[in-house]
């Protein structure tokens, strides 16, 4: 006890240096006179309170944590069926979520089916940056670049051109993985974090110049009224454009503007379903082992005759694709982009799903961008306390599970002596 | 001199002046990348936590009246140097030890949720809206003829390159003189083995980061009192630009992360001087990329060797 | 600016306690307000809500609408466009049918096309962009004028009165800014000034000392100003320290007694086109005390347009006895309004009918005066 008494005493005062003049003194401005101002009585005794709590909890630091020893750690692992009965449940537990995922917006509200498209854009591009990071083993920063580029692809094609959603969707993301291999072609001979700072750079480059090109991309007006998704011509509207047909005249029902909301849900989720099929498929393939391979050890590689700048390439372009086909999604569930969408923050955000998801696991990415998506949405409720909140539980959650909610699980044969 | 050169003459030094304080705030990342090979997203935070230091206590005390400029300076600089490191040193407890050891991005991870965190904790506690403070040193030196192209540098930006130039040479020294520096030194070369010889790593980059915090203290301090206005989003911007002067210097490496500093300043000013300046970014940011591909461990780092 | 925490909330439960004290048996029309509560704009956010809110306490002092309570929901965009959409697919969830906001003209833009959709009213009190109107919706509508009629009755003035010889126009790359900034320099261009300097420069950077040099080396005698008052305050501090003291003009988005405290005595002299400052206005006084008696400060540029917002549509409300967004609609557009903003009235796109700027001249203590022609 009397050990740690010096420790304790050592983090009580750190916690109140760091307290006492940021939170117990405020600036005030009063027309030209800034003025500081001693904070309330109450808030000075939040301080001491968190100033004590430090310091009990460090006193009785080893008892405690000798106690937490005690308690089981969280396995996820061991809540699932066991190997043989899991590979047989599978097919249809996919089938399940899938019949699940189609079912389930005509039950909710609307809002929850909207809530519930803006996270399948995230699922889908945390899907992509996690065949760069995940599988490639290469950081990327700048990821909302391809993001961007696919959005405004969209967005150019279809406003200057009239070109629908399902044709612009292949183009914006072919065109993303063009952006993606001629950006990747000179930065991938980097490595580990001047790769980072470089791909960043690009992501801010590419933003500021939408920014400044005003004549063709707006600027920071950026576009609006970006045309929403038809099926197989059916527009979603109230009223039908010139020359075309509307869903519920077509099918004699009367308009429910929640008709739109859930299809453009379905897109979602059939993007979704191809990408996870499509990186699943890839991730099978010789390149999908190769990107691994090449994560694991780079010098190996190159010794078993596998070109590293063309695996590193290939990497780079297939997750740039799936940003862009993502990007062209978000302009038209947006129906209005500019710039500010596609700032850094965004690719930290799409990044820490790939990281907490645990890298390289398609379920835990799923599973990350769900909760990076609806954590800030429930933690509406605190008003200004959200992104607060937000910052502290990245913090508290990469703490307890360092490996992410699902770490990737390679299958592999051991041979057993005895 | 032509008008040009004047010109010229005149963004070179309002250059130099962003460009050294970009390369305070910098040393804080190369430091803490050079020993523990991670990239410290929050330091920007610190930054501005210590200009927000500093104003709470310029203020502070010429509302108590203590009227004398050096005084108020040198107190300011002193608390904003302590406030700050505790924070940096808190950061690395709370954010980073507990996952020493682990995969390398883990980290990156909390220090974008710490820096989120910091913003978020400055602007509850300190409202949004931008502060400012009026100017505690202003005036400054002319010269060049004013019919042609008058060049000025104002006493502040005199006493940014005074303090800079003190406070690098006072780290330089620290490195390579002292103890712990020495043992600095050591643990970038090999951690594991300088923890072999008896040496209290943990404590050391613990050092590390207190230092890089005291250095955008007084980063923060400087530019607090150069401009006179601070927000709590004022560190994302530094510590973007400051980052990326490191990696141009050469990511680990002390003078480059200096000479990144002054180089980015310098082109940034001279960017805005002949181009449209909103493109003065995009400039600094391909300046950034050919560096790197030409020299792809920056322009002091070691080249890196592949082990096996 | 920034209040203190949860004062709104315990208005709204006061307010509700009271209702249930009196045992008013009311139904509660709930009014969205949408707008940055989070992020670096939340302080307008703040101005937005403070009016509104106060206007809706006023009215369910007064005994409601039609029998009807009035309830500020509060919903925050952060001024993000994607957060924007999702506060307007929320609101329209919630089955909210009148909306107060929103405040940045990039999230109103894309939130307008959702309310026009689903058919909810919304009335800005901050967005100036041209562009939200101008797609014929219905149900949209503004209290607060154009960003183009700021720039037309600044170019007039600038070319009247100013006839600069060397003139920069200077925008901040935001689509209030620069829209702005374009505005003037066409007009002047038009009128045969053309500006020598025309740039953007970084929103929330802090040093401008290239910009200014470079605006000394070009012999500037004017400067026009399209953006806000933190970049604005810092050009003006850092030019006067460095000897360029040419007059600068901005528009109402300057305006702020935070710009007085940013430029300091480089204030003294600023142009600005600006809304006629409610807040002076004899009428108001007594809600200006209302408001300074709730410790908020009624200056903010938004707040009278929030507070004038909900006035007119409570009184097509009352007129019309419905809340159907068309009929109050078009309650809007056939007739005029008296508000604390003035006699106003709707065109056919939802803008006022007649412009509220000035022009003021700053002074370093944060006031303004009208500039006399």
């Amino acid at each position: 006890m009397q050990r740690a008494l010096f420790p304790a005493l050592f983090a009580a005062g750190v916690t109140f240096l760091l307290t006492c003049l940021v939170i117990g003194v405020r600036l005030e401005q009063e027309g030209p006179n800034l003025t500081v101002v001693g904070a309330d009585a109450e808030t000075w005794s939040w301080i001491g309170f968190a100033v004590i709590v430090v310091f009990l909890f460090q006193l009785f630091q080893q008892p405690l944590s000798r106690l937490k020893q005690r308690l089981p750690s969280p396995d996820v692992t061991g809540l699932l069926p066991d190997h043989k009965l899991r590979a047989r449940l599978r097919p249809w537990l996919i089938a399940l979520v899938v019949v699940g995922l189609f079912v389930w917006p005509f039950m909710v509200s609307r809002g929850a089916v909207d809530l519930a498209t803006l996270t399948l854009i995230y699922v889908m591009l945390g899907l992509g940056l996690n065949i760069v990071v995940g599988f490639a083993g290469l950081l990327d920063l700048g990821y909302v670049a391809f993001y961007a580029v696919g959005a405004y692809t969209y967005a150019l094609l279809s406003e200057y051109y009239g070109l629908s959603f399902w044709v612009c969707l292949p183009i914006a993301g072919l065109l993303a993985a063009t952006f993606g291999c001629i950006l990747g072609f000179p930065v991938l001979r980097l490595r580990g974090d001047y790769l980072a700072i470089v791909t960043l750079g690009f992501g801010e480059i590419i933003r500021i110049l939408l920014n400044n090109w005003t004549n063709v991309t707006g600027g920071p007006n950026g576009i609006g009224g970006i045309e929403k998704p038809s099926l197989f011509g059916l527009e979603f509207s109230r009223r039908a454009s010139e020359g075309g047909q509307t869903f519920h005249e077509f099918f004699g029902i009367s308009y429910n503007s929640s008709h739109k909301v859930i299809f453009l849900y379905l897109v979602a989720v059939l993007l979704v379903l191809l990408t996870i099929y499509v990186i699943n498929r890839i991730q099978r393939m010789p390149i999908g082992r190769a990107w691994e391979a090449l994560r694991e050890d780079e010098i190996a590689c190159r010794s078993l005759g596998l070109n590293p700048t063309v695996i590193k390439l290939s990497a780079f372009t297939m997750g740039a694709s799936f940003a862009g086909f993502a990007g062209c999604f978000f302009a038209a569930r947006q129906g209005f982009i500019s710039p500010e969408s596609f700032t850094f923050i965004e690719s930290a955000i799409i990044l820490a799903i790939v990281v907490l998801g645990g890298m390289g696991s398609q379920l835990g990415v799923i599973l990350a961008a769900i909760a990076m998506t609806i954590l800030p949405e429930l933690a509406r409720e605190f008003q200004e306390y959200r992104m607060l909140m937000f910052g502290g539980v990245m913090v508290l959650m990469m703490l307890w599970r360092p490996q992410g909610l699902l770490p990737m699980k390679r299958p592999h044969l051991e041979l057993k002596t005895s | 001199m032509t008008e040009t050169s004047l010109y010229v003459l005149q963004q070179l030094i309002n250059g130099l002046t962003i460009g050294s304080t970009y390369a305070l705030i910098a040393i804080g990342y190369t430091m803490v990348y050079g020993i523990i090979g991670m990239i410290n997203f929050a330091h920007g935070e610190v930054y501005m936590i210590g200009t927000y230091t500093a104003f709470i206590t310029i203020i502070g005390l010429l509302t108590m009246g203590v009227g004398s400029l050096p005084i108020v300076m040198l107190l300011a600089l002193m608390t904003a140097i302590i406030i700050s490191s505790t924070y940096g040193y808190a950061i690395e407890r709370v954010a980073y030890r507990p996952l020493r050891g682990g995969p390398r991005l883990i980290p990156l991870i909390t220090a974008i949720g710490m820096s989120i965190f910091l913003q978020n904790y400055i602007r509850l506690a300190q409202g949004s809206r931008d502060l400012a403070m009026p100017a505690l040193v202003s005036g400054g030196i002319q010269f060049g003829d004013p019919a042609v192209f008058e060049v000025s540098i104002s006493w502040m930006q005199l006493i940014i390159w005074v303090v800079t130039l003190i406070s690098m040479t006072a780290l330089a020294l620290f490195i390579s003189r002292s103890r712990l520096g020495r043992a600095c030194r050591a643990c970038a070369q090999d951690l594991k083995m300088t923890n072999l010889l008896g040496i209290d790593t943990n404590r050391i980059i613990a050092l590390t980061f207190v230092i890089g915090a005291a250095l955008a203290a007084v980063a923060g301090v400087l530019l607090g009192l150069y401009y006179g206005t601070i927000n709590p989003y004022i560190g994302f911007m530094a510590g973007l630009k400051a980052f990326t002067a490191a990696v141009l210097g050469g990511i680990g490496s002390i003078p480059g992360a200096m000479l990144g500093g002054l180089i980015l300043g310098v082109t940034e000013a001279l960017t805005a001087a002949f181009f449209p300046s909103e493109y003065k970014d995009v400039v600094a940011f391909s300046l950034l990329v050919l560096i790197l591909l030409f020299r792809p461990t920056g322009l002091l780092g070691k080249p890196e060797v592949e082990k096996v | 600016m920034k209040l203190k925490h949860g004062s709104f909330g315990k208005t709204l439960i006061a307010a509700s306690t009271l209702m249930a004290a009196l045992g008013v048996q009311a139904e509660t029309l709930k009014i969205g307000i949408a707008g940055p509560v989070t992020g670096p704009v939340a302080q307008y956010g703040d101005m937005q809500k403070i009016g509104a809110i106060m206007a809706i306490d006023k009215i369910n002092e007064a005994g409601g609408i039609n029998g009807m309570t009035l309830e500020g929901v509060i919903y925050d965009d952060a001024c993000d466009p994607k957060q924007a959409v999702a506060v307007a697919n929320r609101i329209v969830n919630d089955e909210i049918r009148h909306v107060i906001g929103h405040l940045c003209s990039s999230s109103t833009e894309p939130a307008s096309d959702i309310y026009e959709e689903e058919g909810v009213m919304m009335i800005t009190a901050a967005s100036t962009s041209p562009s939200i109107t101008e797609k014929g919706h219905q149900l949209i509508f503004r209290t607060i004028g154009l960003d183009s009629l700021q720039g037309t009755l600044a170019a007039e003035y600038i070319k009247d009165n100013i006839k600069p010889q060397r003139l920069a126009v200077i925008h901040d790359k935001q689509q209030y800014g620069e829209g702005l900034a374009t505005t003037v320099k066409n007009l002047l261009a038009e009128a045969g000034t053309e500006a020598v300097m025309f740039e953007g420069v970084t929103p929330g950077d802090k040093d401008f000392s290239a910009l200014i040099a470079k605006l000394k080396r070009n012999d500037v005698d004017f400067v026009y100003y399209g953006g806000y008052h933190p970049e604005l305050g810092l050009i003006l501090r850092q030019s006067r320290e460095k000897g360029f003291d040419a007059p600068f003009m901005g528009p109402e988005g300057v305006v702020n007694s935070d710009l007085a405290a940013i430029a300091g005595e480089a204030m003294e002299g600023v142009l600005a086109t600006a809304p006629k400052s409610f807040d002076q206005s004899p009428e108001n006084a007594a809600l200006v005390e209302a408001f300074k008696a709730r410790n908020e400060d009624p200056s903010g540029p938004f707040v009278f347009p929030a507070y004038s917002a909900i006035q007119v549509m409570t009184e097509a409300m009352k007129a019309t006895g419905s809340t159907d967004p068309y009929e109050l609609a078009d309650h809007l557009r056939a007739n005029r309004f008296n508000t604390t903003i003035g006699e106003i009235g709707f065109d056919a796109k939802g803008d006022l009918t007649e412009p509220t700027f000035e022009i003021y001249t700053l002074h370093a203590d944060g006031s303004k005066t009208p500039v006399s022609e």
